[in-house]
């Protein structure tokens, strides 16, 4: 501890405490605006600029980055400093003569207005540099920065155009002493990057309509769970709800049934290089039109492009990576539903042209061809033919569109070139990649194109071969949303009987091991599919536990012993059988 | 190439030593010959490239040659001036291959003064 | 090895090559091949002879002729008459700008003659890019005597006792720094060799790279041993390709000499050097911010009142030196500290800072005869420099300053030309010693301009994250432009001076905390230009044309010109008329104030008043 005096007030201090927090600790307001407590000293506006005298020498520095290591005496209003001081307002009120802040505190010094030239009477930016600091040092994400140098310096994106990397965490705006940076800006100028499904900053909901809906903190983006530093949220929040600790936990929880319904995910058109996915903004997937749709997106549920401007025309493109050889073979089942459906809404919010290219309409449902009629008396252009390629627009071209779809109308035998501005690609539903995974651990079955095999495609759609676990949804195959609810349904009530019977109904017929006859090889404990048999330490035999026993019959005709027996179809029942037909 | 040692630094300065005395313009002794018209009509390309040759073979390294215009005594060319560090010029005249060799070797290289074939010990040029 | 009878040292500095010395080298070679003399005659490129203003320079030894402004042309002539005939050739050697006869030799040169070369002292006696030739001028033999005899604490001792300095500006004694880096916590620990040299028309760093690489990656390893570091870096900027090349080369020669690397000389010590190429900013030559941009970042200065040798490069201790301390390193090895302290000023047994020793290049530059770079002994006087080394001004013009210190230094008078050149006495005077630009000014530069033009390149080169040299540097350039261009009024003198000292005392490094030197000095020194160009709206050195009243001299413009109106095409806004064998007249009305005309006219018949 060291004692030092602050405009005449003595104080004890640790060593290398900052005048600035020194004097705080005295009540003593030395003014700053480059600084904040959480961000460390960037010592640039040198407004807190004071006086520390030791012995005859005198000394100006900065209170707040400057540590406090010897007994010395500190002037923070000497004539000296408040020269300084004043001189400085006076400058940055030419800078920005728009910053309350700095007229606030000239206006304590008695400034009223600059005798230097103002460049720009509407600027607000000080430099102060504490939205940078925010985004390189705290946040991590280096979107902003200073560009040019001199009296040109300006805080900025690279190249002034919108950033990807910056994660709309808000910040720097709310460090901003004198706002001058407004997130308003922000949500104008970054629309599609929100399109995305899933989160892109720390924070976040989930997604949307979550349960519960409430934010929660992602590990991998957090910089406090990287480094331990920031902790900006903790600071802001006003009710404290903040936890660092909370981390992600396995549990394990017993059940007596499961229903599986994982639904199905986007196909990605990427790879279909003809369609430009990815690569020009606005040719869009259905999962991202959707969004776009919704009310409490970016753009407010109104349909634009990329630029902001409302769509002049919008080709929309069935049978993406369905009904195609090099992908999916099988209907989506759902796309050409959903695409009349987009070119209602589009009818409805814009007054853009729509075309849909299909192969073939399958409205299928109830009240659903009368929609599709409806939709042609809405003047929806349909083409029967699969689009081909889209291409930009030749500049004297654009007039109409700044995007040609081309693509072969079958019923005219012609090939056409649509002109339009946006492409809604309805994209395949496939199996969920990790479906097989969850497969192997339930212990059911997927087919070739990974959606999960039920018991039986008539008598049991919704069971599996494994008892208690059932099916409901698009992870047994495409299905819209009333398909979806009466499997949910059905799946339910199943799982309903089961857990008020209190016991589960079993078949008779299953496989039994006769120990006196086992030789403990364990070659069948490995091949049984439903993992039923086990191998007792104590008796050196294995046994067949009859529950989840489906009585296959592999293990009967592998056991080399002939220990196994299958009941119901034992080879006396067979020989009988055969003797039975055979007489 | 090897890892020097610290006594290679010495051997490199040797080897390089001619050069790096030719640029100082110091050495043990220095070798003008005289090369004007008339010098090179009576021969002093040839006494020059002797002294360059001998040079060379007794791989002489502190030795600087340097060439010079007429030396005003035209009728006795080729004539060259030996000057040892510290002392005085010895005019050579009337020379050949095989003098100027027994020159470099006796009073370049040992010191002795070659007196048959000396002209005058002594500058006339004044500085 | 063949002996040759001559080499040919031919100038190869950036100064030289621009004016064409490759292809006089291409000539040269041709030439002497062609004459059979190829195994006689060598031509050797070397680094920069520092009379760039005489380039291409070629020196001739062991004769040590002199030749300079050498055009291909020359050459043909140039063999004949000297390698084959032996005399050489009056008319390509240099004459003084008072004498009649040319002086052959290079030491009889009043530009050389005066110079003392340590930190240069192999500067056109060796090939920069042959390792062996410095070896032979004794370089790396510092290295190894420390490494064999002296523990590092001797080291820093004898750097110490000779009273070396940073050439960089600071002035900080190198001992000093050394051992408290030595001393400084924290592993490992970097040496930087800072090459960001960005003064304008300075070019000692660069010039000290491209002639002899090698003293520089000597000085670091004699450096590095003293304060225990295996890492260095030399941070050098873009601008400068050649030395940047030679550095590279140099590195690599003594990395396969094992002079840079593992275990050098088999004593265990490991150091090697790597390049960290700048990009041009002037601030990351001060060195938080030189450090910032080695790491990757943005090159600002850093506030912290924590010096760099405890915590600078990633935060570890760091020791900073320019390059021409570096240079200076080997030589206090090899010839003693008492040797070094020898030469300069003031007495350094009480207090390091107490004198200034050995030797200061300067960048001689301006109004003098010989510009050029140049070594002399510190404790010099600034006259001895401009009148003696730098040959006095041209064209019979008066002496007006001498600007010490590159673009931040001050502005010195007359009166001041018996000043001696070391770090205390250019301090107190207003200026600096800077890293060695000089600037001398005649009657005919405005002071109130030039200090508008240093000002203005300051701000420029200012990174702008501070206010005071952002927004105060900018505020006093607003004057100055005002002032020169006769709008200033009398309190922006005092305003001038308030915000010179505002941007000194609150800048956060020292390129704002230097830049109003120029402003202040010349309102200290010239202040009755000041005065001239608000009070009677006049500049007395005529410089600021917005001031001048540009009129014909009738009488001239008919008898000597004839009314030639090469004024009158020449005028941009159209404000000069009259025709063939009559006098032309200027509407002073239409004048803007370019000067074309005065500048045009052959007969000087425009009238400036």
């Amino acid at each position: 501890m060291i004692t030092v005096t602050i405009d005449g007030q003595k104080t004890e201090v640790e060593k290398e405490t900052t005048i600035l927090k020194a004097a705080d600790k005295l009540g003593i307001k030395i003014p700053t605006l480059c600084y904040n407590e959480l961000i460390e000293p960037y010592a640039a506006c040198r407004l807190c600029i004071v006086e520390v005298i030791r012995g005859k020498r005198s000394r100006l520095v900065t209170a707040c980055n400057y540590p406090l290591r010897q007994p010395v005496e500190v002037r923070t209003n000497s004539e000296r400093v408040m020269k300084l001081r004043r001189m400085n307002l006076e400058l940055l009120m030419a800078r920005a003569p728009a910053a309350k802040i700095v007229r606030e505190l000239a206006a304590e010094m008695g400034i009223e207005k600059t005798r230097f030239t103002i460049d720009n009477p509407e600027e607000t930016c000080i430099l102060c540099g504490l939205c940078v600091q925010v985004c390189e040092n705290l946040v991590g994400t280096g979107a902003i920065s200073f560009t040019d140098r001199g009296p040109d310096r300006k805080v900025a994106t690279p190249y002034d155009v919108t950033s990807d990397a910056c994660i709309l965490c808000g910040a720097c705006a709310h460090f901003c002493p004198t706002g001058h940076i407004q997130m308003t800006d922000i949500e104008e100028r970054i629309l599609h990057s929100e399109l995305t499904l899933g989160p892109n900053t720390a924070i976040s909901i989930p997604f949307r309509q979550a349960i519960p809906n409430a934010p929660r903190i992602n590990p991998d983006y957090c910089i406090h769970m990287k480094t331990g530093g920031c902790e900006i949220c903790s600071q802001v929040c006003p009710k404290e709800c903040i936890n660092y600790d909370d981390k992600d936990e396995f549990e394990e929880i017993e059940v007596s049934a499961v229903i599986v319904a994982t639904g199905f995910q986007d196909f990605d058109p990427a790879p279909m290089k003809q369609f430009g996915y990815g690569k020009y903004a606005n040719v869009l997937s259905a999962g991202e039109f959707e969004q776009m749709n919704n009310a409490a997106s970016p753009t407010s549920g109104r349909i634009v492009l990329e630029n902001g401007e409302e769509p002049r025309s919008i080709a929309i493109l069935h049978c993406i990576g369905s009904r195609d050889d090099n992908y999916h073979k099988y209907c989506s089942r759902v796309c050409c539903m959903y695409a009349l459906k987009f070119a209602h809404l589009v009818k409805e919010k814009t007054e853009a042209e729509v075309y849909q290219l299909y192969i073939d309409m399958r409205a299928f449902g109830k009240g659903y061809e009368e929609f599709y009629q409806r939709l042609l008396s809405e003047g929806v252009h349909v083409i029967r033919g699969k689009g081909a390629e889209i291409i930009p627009a030749p500049p004297d071209e654009s007039s109409e569109g700044n995007l040609l779809v081309h693509c072969e109308d079958t019923l005219i035998s012609k090939f056409r070139e649509i002109p339009v501005d946006m492409v809604i690609l309805c994209t395949a539903l496939e199996a969920r990649k990790d479906a097989p995974e969850l497969a192997r651990k339930l212990n059911i079955s997927t087919g070739a194109d990974g959606w999960y095999i039920e018991a039986h495609p008539k008598l049991a759609p919704v069971s599996t071969t494994t008892d208690g676990i059932y099916l409901a949804g698009a992870c047994q195959g495409p299905k819209d949303i009333p398909d979806s609810v009466a499997q949910g349904a059905a799946a339910a009530g199943h799982v309903i009987k089961i857990l008020n019977q209190g016991e589960l109904l079993m078949d008779a017929a299953y496989a039994v091991i006769q120990e006196e006859y086992c030789s403990g090889c364990k070659m069948c404990n490995g091949l049984c599919p439903y993992t039923a048999i086990s191998f007792d330490e104590e008796k050196k035999v294995s046994v067949i536990n009859a529950a989840l026993c489906k009585a296959c019959g592999t293990c009967v005709a592998a056991c080399p012993s002939g220990a196994i027996v299958a009941r119901h179809f034992t080879d006396e029942q067979i020989y009988a059988q055969i003797e039975g037909i055979l007489v | 190439m090897p890892k020097l040692k610290i006594e290679d630094l010495q051997k490199i300065s040797d080897k390089v030593r001619r050069t790096t005395l030719l640029r100082e313009g110091a050495g043990r002794a220095k070798v003008t010959v005289h090369m004007g018209t008339c010098g090179i009509s009576a021969g002093a390309r040839k006494i020059l490239d002797a002294l360059l040759k001998i040079i060379e073979e007794k791989d002489v390294k502190d030795i600087i040659l340097v060439t010079s215009g007429c030396a005003g005594l035209c009728s006795r060319e080729p004539m060259v001036t030996v000057e040892l560090k510290d002392e005085t010029p010895v005019k050579y005249v009337d020379l050949t291959e095989d003098k100027i060799r027994k020159i470099f070797t006796d009073h370049v290289l040992e010191g002795h003064i070659v007196t048959d074939y000396a002209l005058a010990i002594g500058s006339e040029r004044t500085r | 090895m063949k002996p040759y009878r001559a080499n040919l040292m031919l100038c190869a500095g950036t100064g030289c090559v621009s004016n064409h010395s490759f292809l006089v080298r291409e000539a040269l070679e041709k030439e002497i091949k062609k004459r059979g003399l190829e195994n006689e005659i060598q031509v050797v490129i070397t680094g920069c002879d520092g009379f760039c203003a005489e380039g291409p320079l070629l020196i001739v030894q062991p004769e040590n002729i002199f030749y300079c402004r050498l055009t291909e042309k020359d050459v043909p002539l140039l063999v004949e008459e000297h390698f084959i005939k032996g005399r050489p050739v009056k008319k390509l050697m240099y004459t003084p700008p008072d004498a009649k006869a040319p002086v052959p030799k290079m030491n009889d040169i009043g530009f050389f003659k005066g110079q003392m070369l340590v930190a240069l002292r192999n500067r056109g006696l060796i090939d920069p890019e042959n390792i062996d030739e410095a070896i032979a001028r004794d370089a790396y033999k510092a290295i190894a005597k420390v490494l064999t005899s002296m523990s590092p604490e001797e080291v820093i001792q004898e750097i110490k006792d000779s009273g070396l300095r940073g050439r960089g500006g600071g002035g900080f004694p190198t001992g000093i720094k050394w051992e408290s880096c030595r001393n400084a916590e924290g592993e490992p620990k970097y040496v930087i060799c800072n090459a960001d040299e960005g003064d304008p028309g300075a070019f000692m760093d660069r010039n000290i790279i491209e002639s002899d690489p090698h003293s520089v990656l000597e000085g670091m390893v004699i450096g590095a041993y003293a304060i225990g570091v295996s890492e260095g870096y030399v941070y050098i900027r873009h601008e400068y390709p050649l030395a940047r090349d030679r550095l590279h080369i140099a590195i690599d020669q003594a990395r396969d000499y094992g002079l840079l690397g593992k275990n050098i000389f088999d004593t265990g010590f490991n150091f090697d050097i790597e390049i960290v190429r700048g990009a041009g900013a002037f601030v990351c030559g001060e060195s938080t911010a030189l450090m910032a941009s080695i790491e990757g970042r943005v090159g600002e200065p850093r506030a912290k009142y924590v010096h760099t040798v405890e915590h600078g490069l990633w935060n570890l201790p760091t020791c900073l030196n320019n390059v021409e301390t570096w240079a200076n390193v080997p030589g206090i090895i090899n010839r003693g500290a008492e040797w070094f302290a020898s030469i300069g000023t003031g007495d350094i047994s009480e207090s390091p800072w107490g004198g200034s020793k050995g030797t200061k290049v300067f960048s001689l530059t301006g109004k003098v005869y010989n510009t050029g770079l140049v070594e002399v002994p510190m404790g010099i006087t600034l006259r001895d420099i401009v009148f003696e080394v730098g040959g006095g001004i041209p064209d019979g013009k008066e002496f007006k300053s001498v600007q010490t210190g590159g673009p931040s230094g001050g502005f010195l008078p007359a009166d001041l030309l018996d000043l001696q050149v070391d770090f205390e006495q250019l301090t107190e005077a207003g200026s600096m010693m800077g890293s060695g630009g000089m600037v001398v000014m005649d009657e005919d530069n405005c002071m109130v301009d030039m200090a508008r033009y240093f000002l203005a390149f300051t701000q420029g080169e200012s990174c702008g994250k501070c206010t005071p040299c952002r927004d105060g540097v900018k505020a006093m350039l607003e004057i100055l432009i005002r002032i020169t261009e006769g709008k200033g009024v009398e309190e922006d003198l005092d305003l001038l001076e308030e915000l010179s000292h505002f941007v000194i005392d609150s800048s956060l490094c020292a390129l704002g905390g230097s830049a109003p030197n120029p402003v202040l000095t010349s309102l200290k020194y010239f202040r009755e230009e000041y005065e001239a160009h608000i009070r009677d709206k006049k500049c007395p050195a005529r410089a600021c044309r917005q001031l001048n009243v540009y009129t014909i001299d009738p009488e001239i413009c008919v008898s000597k010109g004839h009314g030639c109106g090469v004024c009158r095409r020449e005028c941009p806004d159209n404000a000069i008329t009259g025709e063939k064998n009559k006098t032309h007249f200027i509407n002073q009305d239409a004048c803007e104030k370019c000067g074309v005309c005065f500048d045009v006219c052959k007969f000087d018949a425009i009238q400036i008043t």
